[in-house]
């Protein structure tokens, strides 16, 4: 049994890369996950039965098939449609619209935690729906949702290497390069899974850090 | 480009033959990663120190990695150690031990919420540290994180898809084989997405039935 990391030096650039750009494309599915994720809940929160039903259709379909079913549609199925889209691109748009739909469920969940008397207190003191979701809602909710979009943004960052299987060049692509380079698969798996523990463990810090922060500051002045 | 239903449902046998595969793999990885994770829970919970430091790095050793990474992890590992194990019994070694790490945390946080009035007094009434875990902390604590542990349930089956780059023929791998020999992607993909859609959606749906059954058993 061979084990040696040493095979690996010469990569290191590879693996740089490959590390700039899974930062680069979870960072910009993570941002666009939560537009997708606060519009879905407010679409499942309408009074309209067509907003509700299609945000309520789309995250049930998102969040009860595979991603990596989600990411075969982006790219093979989408192009049958004359909508063929960089890989790239497609693996950012399923990678988001995946996200988004559990977002959406953090952000509900987050805002169902906010005692149901405080918005009744603000709509009868003459708030407007929008200002009492501005005012009342949302700085009391944050501290409910920064923990269960902590785990939506690791959840981003870990899915997105599944998006090399349909050759998107990030992390885990480079991992393979790597590989056939070297034939060291153990060795290039074991770093390339530390680098993804790294960038995950520092993403949890931070997330603690604003977490402590929004118990001790408002984050909006009221 | 034309939607060919005929193709779909001509297929839709093998499809659902391989949705069975699925179902083994994710029934399987999830009572051993039930089990796993419970047991991990419990260890970190009453054993020594010792015992706890190992399990934490464990699991955040595969909260903070893909699966994807460690199915391949695993699959390269089991050959070096000179076994010759099948590919599917190697992906549910992969997909239990993913489990366990989250069903542990799962575990952890029902526990925590106990109260823990009810355990002085078992303690107080000299009730056995094992009767304590089995009649008191267990059935409290799995009637509380059932929830939680249904989205992890539904994410193993969903997971057992990336099982087909390990080349374990289940629903995902046998769709890319037609598709790769009829060049009918949308038709498959849709189908194949849909089986996914409703194995997940039962689970879902038998999870909140016995929820429902569990609720008797909360305080």
């Amino acid at each position: 049994m061979r084990y040696d990391l040493s095979v690996l030096a010469p990569f290191y650039l590879v693996f740089l890369g490959g590390l700039i750009n899974t930062l680069l494309y979870s960072a910009v599915s993570i941002v666009l996950a939560l537009i997708v994720g606060f519009s879905a809940a407010l679409g499942k929160s309408s009074n309209s039965i067509l907003l509700r039903s299609i945000a309520t259709i789309y995250v049930e379909i998102f969040r009860n098939t595979p991603f990596l079913v989600q990411v075969f549609v982006f790219y093979y199925v989408l192009p049958q449609f004359e909508l063929a889209l960089p890989v790239a691109l497609a693996g950012i748009l399923a990678l988001s619209l995946f996200t988004g739909a559990y977002m959406c469920e953090s952000i509900r969940g987050a805002v169902d935690a906010v005692p149901k008397g405080q918005v009744d207190a603000a709509r009868a003191s003459g708030m407007s729906h929008l200002r009492c979701l501005y005012r009342v809602v949302a700085p009391q909710m944050i501290r409910y949702l920064l923990p269960p979009l902590t785990n939506n943004m690791i959840g981003a960052v870990k899915d997105s290497a599944i998006l090399s299987i349909i050759t998107v060049p990030e992390l885990t692509m480079a991992t393979q390069i790597a590989v056939g380079e070297t034939f060291g698969a153990m060795e290039a798996f074991t770093v390339s899974a530390i680098l993804y523990w790294l960038v995950c463990g520092a993403i949890e810090l931070g997330m603690q850090r604003l977490q402590r922060a929004s118990y001790h500051h408002r984050l909006y002045p009221v | 480009m034309t939607f060919d239903i005929a193709f779909a449902i001509s297929q839709f046998p093998y499809l659902l033959q391989a949705a069975g595969t699925t179902i083994v793999i994710a029934i399987s990885s999830i009572i051993l990663g039930s089990l796993g994770g419970t047991f991990l829970a419990i260890a970190r919970e009453t054993k020594p120190q010792w015992c706890g430091r190992p399990i934490a790095l464990y699991v955040s050793f595969i909260r903070g990695t893909p699966l994807f990474i460690q199915i391949l992890l695993v699959y390269l590992s089991i050959p070096k150690f000179g076994a010759d194990i099948p590919k599917i019994i190697v992906g549910i070694i992969a997909l239990s031990l993913n489990a366990a790490a989250y069903v542990a945390e799962i575990v952890r946080g029902g526990l925590s919420a106990l109260q823990p009035g009810q355990i002085d007094a078992a303690r107080a009434a000299g009730m056995p540290v094992s009767l304590i875990w089995m009649h008191i902390k267990l059935p409290q604590t799995f009637a509380l994180i059932l929830p939680p542990l249904t989205i992890q349930f539904i994410s193993i089956l969903k997971g057992s898809s990336l099982l087909s780059v390990i080349g374990v023929v289940e629903l995902t791998r046998l769709s890319q084989t037609i598709i790769s020999g009829s060049f009918r992607p949308v038709e498959i993909w849709i189908a194949t997405g849909s089986i996914y859609f409703i194995l997940c959606f039962t689970l879902g749906a038998f999870a909140s039935h016995l929820e429902r059954y569990a609720s008797r058993f909360r305080r």
